[in-house]
């Protein structure tokens, strides 16, 4: 695991007086336990990985609670977990990336949502959406309108939120629908405080276990004909008893202002960027008091129609905040205004970009139109000179700089396994010509940035395989498919390799094992080696994840006749390899296995390790990589055959030559590629492997200082 | 109270690289704030963050004490405002200048504290030649668009002190007097808990105060930026040791370039081959001074071929590179590059992968063919990688041997093709002097692709000669030497654009000039057969 959460497990002990102060992301957590959650799921995912490695590391007060908390190897087992609701009075929570892990999820929602639930059902999802987001740019919104979910979209104040997420159970049990949660990536990451609860153990749990099973009952099952029947109860009973429970407990907030003829509502994710954008209009202090009346949608879907109807009636006109594509709670209120014939004129997407993350210069664009449109008479002067002035100064920079700025894409670690792989793919094409390249999510990922640049298509996480299923049969030349350990049980596995087994496919697979989902934060899977392991192993250096043959067992089982295992850091072997999964004239399907632990855990076993052998005065070897200056060429093959962030450059101290030198900076922690590299790739003879010996053994120094005296002899000065 | 009311929050961006502890780093400030009795918030997008990637941080903190708020809460905004930021902190130079770029930072409001120091990104790091971005220009950026602007090396603070960077950060913004907090309040949140002060926490409290310092000294300040735009490059030290007898041959301009070449090409070889390396030059500085015996061009000719002819004379084989590595400054300058304690052993092992061309170019011709037309035959070459540990009695001893067959150098078949070549690039150069200073010039330029070693260097000769035979003599549609000059320069920056010579091609075409004849690259074929293949269970 990547992080100790010891800090963190503490907060969630926290009871009623006590403040809380963390991360938002943490704070639902310690919601989900304020509201007595039974059980806990989920699949691990940027920004709510928090969420369930913290419940792991957490286990044993989770066991005093009696909460049950699974780390699901997909999605998909995640939301079907929430199965557990539908019969028993048993509250759930599950967590994931979005959109895409809803989009594997969405099977199971729609089986859950069809029957409804008893237990209430709160899935709080990373809304993977606009700055810093790496996956494609889509709504969760849509799965809550088809599948008939309710969607809390909370306020980025912690308090607000953990009161949602206890409303958000309440609201569920109350209307038998399962309720997403959607928080923003920078709401996971604010911190903040609230005030806490004292945690509720829940009545049914793992410590007071259900005693029978429930009756038959086949109004509980997804399955004809009582699906008709369902689809009809979503209309008559369960939205409406959820629009009841959320006028009740005023789950949205109205908040008044001067000028009452108009009107805003927004997603309560968007709150505080709108505050900040009237405020730079002048139209709000800095407590939130606003000139313009506000409804804020804490829950975005279902709308309360009489709550809207009754905010927009007898206003000039009213704008709608939203974020992202289409604008469905725009769409909504539109119709609904129609139908009750409310003539308030309705804004939103023609004022604001219809596109992309709302942030306070986006909103305030948007919002100055709206007044000046609506409220003629206020004035902008100081607004319209701060906007303009950005664009103004873009401009300027720009011009300054002349040529745009590079880049700068996430990278893999120093010393990272996977990287090698890609250098031996690099030298494997200019021996058997390029090939399509099936790419995946992962840290193998960042193959397809520079120096790589490698890579065709990502269809998913774990796709890559089966991607290439309606490629490799119309290619001359063979298709590579790159695949991680986190991919392969996520579901690279079945949609992949099944299938290509099964179609007896001329397909080569590229597993990359490192031991951990580590893009997600190097969570742990079943191929993990085990801590036991970890803990014997006498050298904590090498890679351990040959001790963990999970994998090569599975493919073994599955009829995969053709599969070779390679150490990332052999380059040459690896390009071997390659070549020959790109010419054998073996047509199934090929798989490489890519061994090499995940740098950062290994890192995460040595520093520790290697810090108490300095400290009882044993013998430790470090091992750094370096280039001669004097004999470096200028060319920098080697980086482009590496992108190492330590293998950098520096001015040519040789005053003839113009060109930087290549140089290897601290912090390398001499995986060896550069090595590998040099001779694999017959770069310039420049790099060298120091070994430094630090508290050499008595023997050692005698040895080398008889040495040291005959090749300083030989040496010139 | 409405005036308060219209107060706003003290805003403040972080820029940091993954693994820099930006988060601790926020994590501290809102803690401070908090004892302090301010009401603050922190965000982040933290993305892949440990995965060297750029990442920013974003703190607000209210300017009144929550005493005096009479219960109410400000509504702070999760997400930096162009235009509307009090300070930017930044770990990296060209991150700070990215935020600029987007409009963060504005000259009215923004105070701008910033690291000097560059980590490369990718790009900038594999081009074939320079391809870093000007850190003047960065620097020029910073100062435009910023109300006040501090500028150190972060880095460098950060070592010194044993810490990591976001330590400095800390400190620097606590120097810069941007909140109402008290010094006493930062170092108390980083030393943490108890009364026993961590070893971490003791670094970081050193890196903390230098920084704190750098920022809240003016004089050392300002001493450190005009030390910085001023360009720290530290000039060419003139070697002396120049015999007076080829001094005086050489106008003053070329004499510092010149010394350099000599003492190389004599270090290379020997005094006879010192000698050619003179007579050479002498040639094109008598094509030079006849088109310009004013000097007016300060003889710009003569001193870029006294650096580029020395450095191709100068050309990397077996022999130099065993020289140059079994220099015993040389094993110092590696004990230092891998901080070894003195008590420390350091055992260095050397990479080495020569192949038959490079053992056949110390052989004479009629050998050397033999060996290299053997190794065509191959169906891939033939190389001996090799790890020679220069810290071993054998290791070291192999690689004097190896230096010492400088002699053989001479009679090996490379020695006499490298002559040829450089007599071709050296009479293009004299020719094209004599027809136009600037044709000349742009030829004596291009000696900048001959660089180093194996494919490399053949790669850098074969654009070179192509350029000469193409570019510089054969005729063009436009052969007037200006446009040969024109098309000469625009082809050797092309060169040093990609591997592949794609953008050479382009250019070279563009130009009215044939693109570099393909070479044959052995490809292992492998064909599926057109119908698919039958299950293979």
């Amino acid at each position: 695991m990547e992080v100790s959460f010891s800090k963190e497990i503490e907060a969630l002990r926290l009871g009623a007086g006590d403040t809380f102060h963390g991360e938002g992301i943490l704070a639902i957590t310690k919601g989900l336990l304020q509201s007595g959650v039974a059980y806990v799921g989920g699949y691990q995912g940027a920004p709510v990985s928090h969420l369930l490695d913290v419940m792991v590391q957490a286990k044993p007060y989770m066991d005093e609670l009696g909460v049950h908390v699974e780390a699901c190897s997909n999605e998909a087992s995640a939301a079907a977990m929430l199965g557990a609701s539908i019969h028993y009075p048993l509250r759930g929570a599950v967590t994931w990336k979005s959109i895409v892990g809803t989009n594997v999820a969405a099977d199971a929602l729609s089986n859950l949502s069809s029957p409804g639930v008893r237990g209430g059902v709160l899935i709080v999802v990373g809304e993977d959406y606009g700055e810093g987001a790496s996956v494609i740019q889509e709504r969760t919104h849509a799965y809550a309108l088809k599948s008939s979910m309710c969607l809390l979209d909370p306020r980025p104040d912690l308090g607000v939120m953990v009161n949602m997420v206890e409303h958000g159970f309440r609201l569920s049990e109350q209307s038998n629908m399962p309720c997403i949660m959607e928080l923003r990536i920078r709401t996971c990451h604010v911190r903040g405080s609230f005030e806490c609860k004292d945690n509720l153990a829940p009545a049914v749990s793992t410590r007071a276990l259900i005693e029978e099973p429930a009756g038959f009952d086949y109004m509980r099952l997804a399955h004809p004909p009582v699906t008709f029947r369902h689809e009809k109860l979503k209309g008559e009973e369960r939205l409406p008893a959820a629009r009841r429970y959320i006028a009740e407990h005023k789950l949205n907030e109205l908040m008044p202002g001067k000028h009452t003829e108009l009107g805003i509502v927004v997603q309560g994710g968007l709150y505080n960027a709108l505050i900040r954008s009237l405020q730079q209009l002048g139209l709000a202090d800095a407590f939130g008091a606003t000139d313009i009346p506000l409804l804020v949608l804490n829950v975005t879907y279902p709308l309360v129609p009489e709550e809207v109807a009754d905010f927009c009636v007898g206003k000039r006109a009213v704008l709608v905040v939203e974020e992202g594509q289409p604008e469905y709670i725009e769409q909504e209120i539109a119709t609904l205004l129609r139908r009750r014939d409310i003539q308030t004129a309705l804004h939103g997407c023609d004022m604001l970009p219809p596109a992309g993350e709302l942030g306070v210069e986006a909103l305030s664009g948007g919002l100055a139109t709206f007044v000046q449109r609506h409220l003629p008479d206020h004035a902008q002067d100081s607004a319209q000179g701060w906007l303009t002035g950005n664009r103004d100064r873009r401009a300027a920079v720009a011009a300054k700089l002349e040529t745009p700025l590079p880049n700068r894409p996430p990278s893999f670690c120093i010393g990272c396994p996977e990287r090698p792989v890609f250098s031996a793919l690099k030298l494997a094409q200019q021996d058997s010509g390029p090939v399509h390249i099936a790419a995946d999510i992962g840290c193998h990922a960042f193959g397809t940035f520079e120096p790589f640049s490698m890579g065709h298509s990502i269809l998913g996480y774990g796709m890559s395989l089966a991607s290439r299923a309606g490629v490799s049969p119309m290619m001359q030349r063979r298709v590579l498919s790159i695949m991680g350990d986190g991919g392969f049980w996520h579901n690279g596995l079945l949609t992949g390799v099944q299938s290509a087994l099964f179609n007896g496919d001329d397909a080569v697979l590229m597993i990359f094992k490192n031991g951990y989902t580590s893009a997600t934060g190097t969570q742990d899977i079943i191929s993990t080696p085990d801590d036991e392991v970890k803990a014997h192993a006498v050298d904590k250096q090498q890679s351990l994840v040959d001790k963990n043959q999970t994998i090569e067992s599975t493919l073994k089982g599955l009829g995969v006749q053709w599969m070779r295992t390679v150490h990332t850091y052999d380059v040459d072997k690896m390009r071997k390899t390659l070549n020959e999964a790109f010419t054998s004239s073996f047509n199934g399907l090929k798989v490489i296995i890519a061994e090499g632990e995940c740098q950062l855990e290994r890192q995460r076993r040595i520093k520790p390790w290697i810090a108490s052998l300095l400290r009882q005065g044993q013998r430790v070897v470090r091992v750094k990589y370096g280039v001669d200056e004097d004999v470096c060429n200028g060319d920098h093959a080697c980086i482009r055959l590496s992108g190492c962030p330590t293998l950098t450059i520096k001015d040519n101290p040789d005053p003839l030559k113009v060109d930087p030198v290549a140089v290897v900076i601290d912090g390398c922690v001499g995986c060896g590629l550069c090595g590998a590299n040099a001779h694999a790739a017959t770069l310039c003879p420049s790099f060298y492997r120091a070994e430094v010996v630090q508290n050499p053994k008595w023997h050692e120094r005698l040895l080398h200082s008889l040495r040291g005296t005959i090749v300083r002899a030989l040496q010139p000065a | 109270m409405t005036n308060m009311n219209r107060t706003q929050p003290i805003t403040l961006l972080i820029c940091a690289l993954g693994g820099e502890g930006g988060g601790v780093l926020t994590e501290w400030l809102v803690d401070i704030a908090r004892h302090a009795g301010y009401a603050a918030q922190s965000t982040s997008i933290p993305g892949v963050a440990q995965r060297t990637g750029a990442t920013t941080y974003y703190v607000e903190v209210f300017p009144v004490p929550l005493a005096e708020l009479g219960g109410r809460r400000p509504v702070f905004s999760l997400s930096p405002v162009p235009g509307a930021l009090d300070a930017i902190v930044s770990s990296e130079l060209l991150e700070t200048t990215r935020q600029i770029g987007n409009g963060m930072s504005t000259p009215q409001r923004t105070l701008v504290i910033t690291s000097s120091s560059r980590t490369l990104t990718t790009a900038e790091r594999m081009q074939l030649g320079d391809g870093r971005a000007d850190a003047q220009r960065l620097l020029d950026v910073v100062k435009a668009f910023s109300r006040e602007h501090h500028v150190f090396d972060m880095g460098a603070a950060a070592r010194d002190a044993g810490t990591v960077v976001s330590a400095v950060m800390l400190g620097a913004i606590a120097g810069s007097g941007l909140y109402p907090f008290p010094r006493e309040a930062y170092e108390e949140v980083v030393r943490g808990k108890g009364d026993k002060v961590s070893k971490m926490a003791e670094a970081s409290l050193r890196g903390f105060s230098k920084a704190f310092d750098a920022v809240n000294t003016p004089r050392q300040q300002a001493a450190m930026v005009t030390g910085l735009l001023a360009g720290s490059k530290d000039e060419a030290p003139i070697t002396s040791g120049l015999p007076q007898a080829v001094a005086s041959l050489f106008p003053p301009a070329v004499q510092d370039m010149l010394a350099l070449g000599h003492a190389r090409v004599l270090d290379y070889q020997d005094a006879d081959y010192a000698q050619l390396y003179v007579d050479r030059l002498q040639k094109v500085l008598a094509a030079e001074r006849a088109v310009d015996p004013a000097g007016a061009q300060s003889f710009a000719i003569t001193r870029e071929m006294a650096r580029w002819l020395a450095l191709w004379m100068a050309f990397d084989d077996i022999v130099r590179v065993a020289e140059l590595k079994s220099r015993a400054s040389r094993a110092q300058r590696v004990r230092e590059e891998v901080k070894a304690g003195d008590e420390d052993i350091v055992k260095v092992y050397d990479h080495f992968k020569p192949g038959a061309p490079e053992f056949a170019a110390l052989l004479p011709a009629s050998l050397a063919d033999r060996v290299t037309a053997w190794d065509r035959r191959r169906s891939t070459p033939w190389a001996l990688p090799l790890k020679v540990g220069s810290h071993s009695v054998f290791g070291m001893a192999s690689l004097r041997l190896l230096a010492s067959l400088r002699w053989l150098r001479r009679r090996g078949q490379r020695f006499s093709q490298e002559q040829a070549l450089i007599d071709r690039w050296l009479d293009a150069v004299v020719k094209g002097t004599q027809v136009n200073w600037r044709l000349g010039h742009e030829i004596a330029l291009c000696g900048r692709l001959i660089k180093g070693y194996g494919s490399t260097n053949e790669r850098g000769k074969h654009n070179l000669l192509h350029v000469i035979d193409h570019l510089a003599i054969a005729p063009l549609p436009d052969g007037s030497p200006t446009a040969r000059a024109d098309a000469i320069a625009a082809a050797r920056n092309a060169a040093l654009e990609d591997e592949a010579g794609t953008a050479l091609d382009a250019t070279l075409v563009r130009h009215g000039a044939p693109p570099r004849p393909i070479k044959e690259q052995p490809i292992r074929w492998m064909k599926r057969t057109p119908n698919p293949a039958s299950h293979a269970r």
